[in-house]
């Protein structure tokens, strides 16, 4: 128990002292800085939101005239289609109402000089209207998520049906208030709200992965490293192998988890102290609002998904007898952990995180950390479902634990090429 | 204190290791463990160590089986390697503290030692920053600066220059002095026969010669004289087949039993101008050969 400590201690401060360790726990904390501070720093969002707000029910023609650092696009009647000046000014305006983000103007002249002027990156897109309800798109790059052409839809539809009710003898007014009639509906989840915990559990899950894997190989490395310096002779004289693993691999899950918590907490540090630049933005009140009873759970599974793959880890490391021979060896713990990831971040975006797999997932000890966790934060699973998991994760924490010690005992003191994992496991039950 | 080992065997897997080794030492005197690679000194130090269990026999100390929570062992392996990116202190601290010492003491022990070996200026360097002789002054403070009963020396004189190996062999007397239990494993023979009383010679995981230094070379049949004369030449063309040149001036006679022993340096010392003449002794190197030299 003494020795526990004593090796604890010096591989914490190990840590603690290792200038990587120190560099990136400072970058990210400051990154969390930087990213909690600028809204602060660029005037913050909700002062925009307002402004921009205003804008649209008053002066919104004002407003549009004043874009001159924004994108161009253009808007122009095809030579086929014959569309009086009162359209096209009609068109500007309506397009200018709804792409706030560009400086829209008319175009007067042919297809062919359009197509150049995008070119040239003179403007970023074009509309040439044949009618006034049918039209060529024209841009550049068409992105991924361009949704000019969607949009443009949508204002096309809205003058056709207010041309088309204003013939029929509705006043314009009246045919507006028809079209924007404002519906007012409310969802209440009795459940878990999947969208308010998608991010914090997305976060917690790629948080779990990310320190998983890095510390992880850092334990591995750790050991072989050891093992290669040929202080290893010296330890396994000098303490038990079980001592060696746990206090190593107790270290490392504490320096993981202080990262965490210094990185975790400095943001929601920054958040609380720029709370209100942030202006009720949804997505990061959600993060800082997860309910205690899932932090414990948090918790629970981060430590002993944790424990379980440092063990496995170490005990990989231990049987490298250079730091070469680790990358190759640990390839199966990886993919194992990556596996599980990608069950449970590919159900996640599904929105179906009660499927079989999920749920056998959920109790398998490898995957259960990540698979329970997300059940647990975007469905509802029942209690007992969750204490099995956790029984069993601890169990095989605990036989994990132990037999990697034993395969450290023996495979510290095997040098040359790598056993195979069988004649390892054999080695390791005789002895 | 005695220290004996007592009938240990052990096996890997189907390779038999430690074929029933025995052997005893001494505190206050030095012990040699000698045996070619791989003949299972590693393995016996092991076992003694408490890395691995035995498969069979036992490790006693003074009649009784040893607690290693009580026993202090100090160890320099042959295979020499600490931490070579942290500072040395802090490394020799944590060792001292593995083996059961409190900071405080650990730092004073270790103070000392450093002073003793002229290491002291390098307390609060980087261990890869010095030389590998200074390295293995390092190396040799975690075995003794936990003060252990035992003291388990692989190789100690391997890399060291004359004067830090002079420093050594002042150390290792002291230990001896004070009542140690020393176990030397060595392949250079003048070292062994310079410090140890008593020897274990290992072939193939078994004990073929142990003892007294001095008995066992007592004991070998004394029926060879060394000679050295002028008239060398002229005493070989005498003796015959009996005879073999040993140097320029050296001759080994082997005698026909170890009676002839007198009669034969009579003869010779009458009749030749002979410097010196004397009855042969076995250096360990020979006996080393002789009984080691056959592995399997």
């Amino acid at each position: 128990m003494n020795q526990l400590g004593t090796i604890f201690k010096f591989e914490l401060k190990g840590y603690l002292k290792n200038k990587v360790f120190v560099g990136v726990t400072v970058f990210l904390v400051a990154l969390m800085a930087v990213v909690m501070f600028f809204p602060r720093v660029s005037g913050g969002f909700g002062g925009e939101e307002e402004s921009s707000i205003s804008g649209e029910d008053g002066q919104g023609t004002e407003q549009a005239e004043d874009r001159d650092g924004y994108p161009v696009m253009l808007v122009a009647g095809s030579e086929e289609g014959n569309l009086s000046p009162e359209s096209m000014e009609m068109l500007r305006q309506a397009f200018s109402q709804a792409f706030m983000d560009y400086d829209v103007r008319i175009e007067e002249k042919k297809e062919e000089e359009i197509k150049e002027k995008i070119l040239t990156e003179d403007a970023e897109c074009a509309f040439v209207f044949d009618s006034l309800t049918s039209y060529t798109y024209y841009v550049g790059n068409l992105s991924m998520n361009d949704q000019n052409s969607y949009m443009a839809n949508e204002v096309l539809e809205s003058i056709f049906r207010m041309n088309a009710m204003m013939e029929k003898g509705i006043a314009q007014e009246e045919a507006q208030e028809i079209l924007s009639s404002p519906i007012t509906g409310e969802t209440e989840s009795l459940g878990k709200d999947q969208i308010q915990n998608f991010f914090y559990t997305y976060i917690m899950i790629f948080a779990l992965y990310m320190v998983i894997l890095l510390y992880g190989q850092m334990v591995a490395t750790n050991v072989a490293t050891e093992k290669s310096s040929r202080a290893m002779e010296l330890l396994i004289t000098s303490a038990k192998p079980a001592s060696m693993m746990f206090g190593k691999v107790f270290a490392s899950c504490f320096a993981g988890f202080f990262q965490l918590v210094a990185v975790f907490g400095s943001a929601l540090l920054f958040y609380q102290m720029n709370a209100s630049y942030w202006g009720g933005n949804d997505i990061i009140a959600s993060i800082f609002a997860i309910p205690t009873e899932l932090l414990v759970y948090m918790l629970v599974f981060f430590v002993l998904g944790f424990l379980i793959y440092a063990f496995l880890f170490g005990a990989v490391g231990s049987t490298a007898s250079k730091l070469e021979d680790i990358n190759t060896s640990v390839m199966p713990i990886t993919l194992l952990f990556i596996v599980g990831f990608f069950v449970v971040m590919f159900s996640m975006t599904n929105g179906s995180v009660d499927n079989l797999l999920m749920k056998v997932c959920s109790f398998v000890p490898f995957t259960s950390p990540m698979a329970m966790f997300t059940r647990i934060a975007m469905s509802t699973v029942p209690f007992y479902e969750i204490a099995i998991s956790i029984v069993i994760l601890i169990g095989s924490v605990l036989g994990v634990g132990v037999l990697s010690a034993r395969i450290y005992r023996v495979g510290v003191l095997l040098y040359g090429k790598p056993p195979k994992i069988g004649t390892m496991l054999r080695s390791v039950w005789k002895a | 204190m005695r220290l004996e080992i007592k009938d240990v065997h052990k096996s890997f897997g189907e390779k038999k290791v430690l074929n029933g080794i025995s052997f005893a030492a001494d505190s206050g005197k030095a012990f040699g463990l000698l045996g070619r690679n791989g003949a299972g000194k590693t393995t016996t130090i092991r076992i003694l160590m408490d890395v691995f269990p035995a498969d069979s026999g036992e490790v006693m100390l003074d009649g009784q089986a040893i607690d290693h929570h009580k026993v202090g062992i100090g160890y320099l392996p042959e295979e020499r390697g600490l931490y070579p990116k942290k500072k040395i202190i802090d490394q020799l601290v944590y060792f001292s503290e593995l083996k059961g010492m409190k900071y405080a003491d650990a730092v004073k022990a270790i103070d000392y030692w450093l002073e003793r070996l002229g290491m002291t200026e390098h307390r609060n360097k980087r261990l890869d920053t010095l030389s590998k002789g200074n390295q293995q002054k390092i190396q040799l403070v975690t075995a003794l600066a936990h003060d252990p009963q035992i003291v388990v020396l692989d190789e100690p004189f391997s890399g060291l220059d004359p004067v830090n190996a002079m420093l050594l062999k002042d150390v290792v007397r002291e230990e001896i002095a004070r009542g140690k239990i020393v176990l030397f494993s060595s392949h250079q023979m003048n070292y062994i026969e310079e410090f140890c009383d008593s020897i274990a010679i290992l072939n193939s995981g078994h004990v073929v010669l142990s003892g007294d230094l001095h008995d066992i070379k007592r004991n070998y049949t004394r029926d060879k004289l060394i000679l050295r004369s002028e008239n060398a030449g002229q005493i070989q063309a005498e003796l015959g087949a009996s005879c073999t040149r040993n140097g320029e001036d050296e001759l080994l006679i082997r005698l026909a039993s170890p009676a002839d022993k007198q009669r034969t340096m009579q003869m010779l010392t009458q009749k030749y101008d002979i410097d010196e003449i004397r009855v042969f002794e076995p250096s360990l190197n020979d006996i080393f050969v002789e009984y080691a030299g056959d592995q399997e």
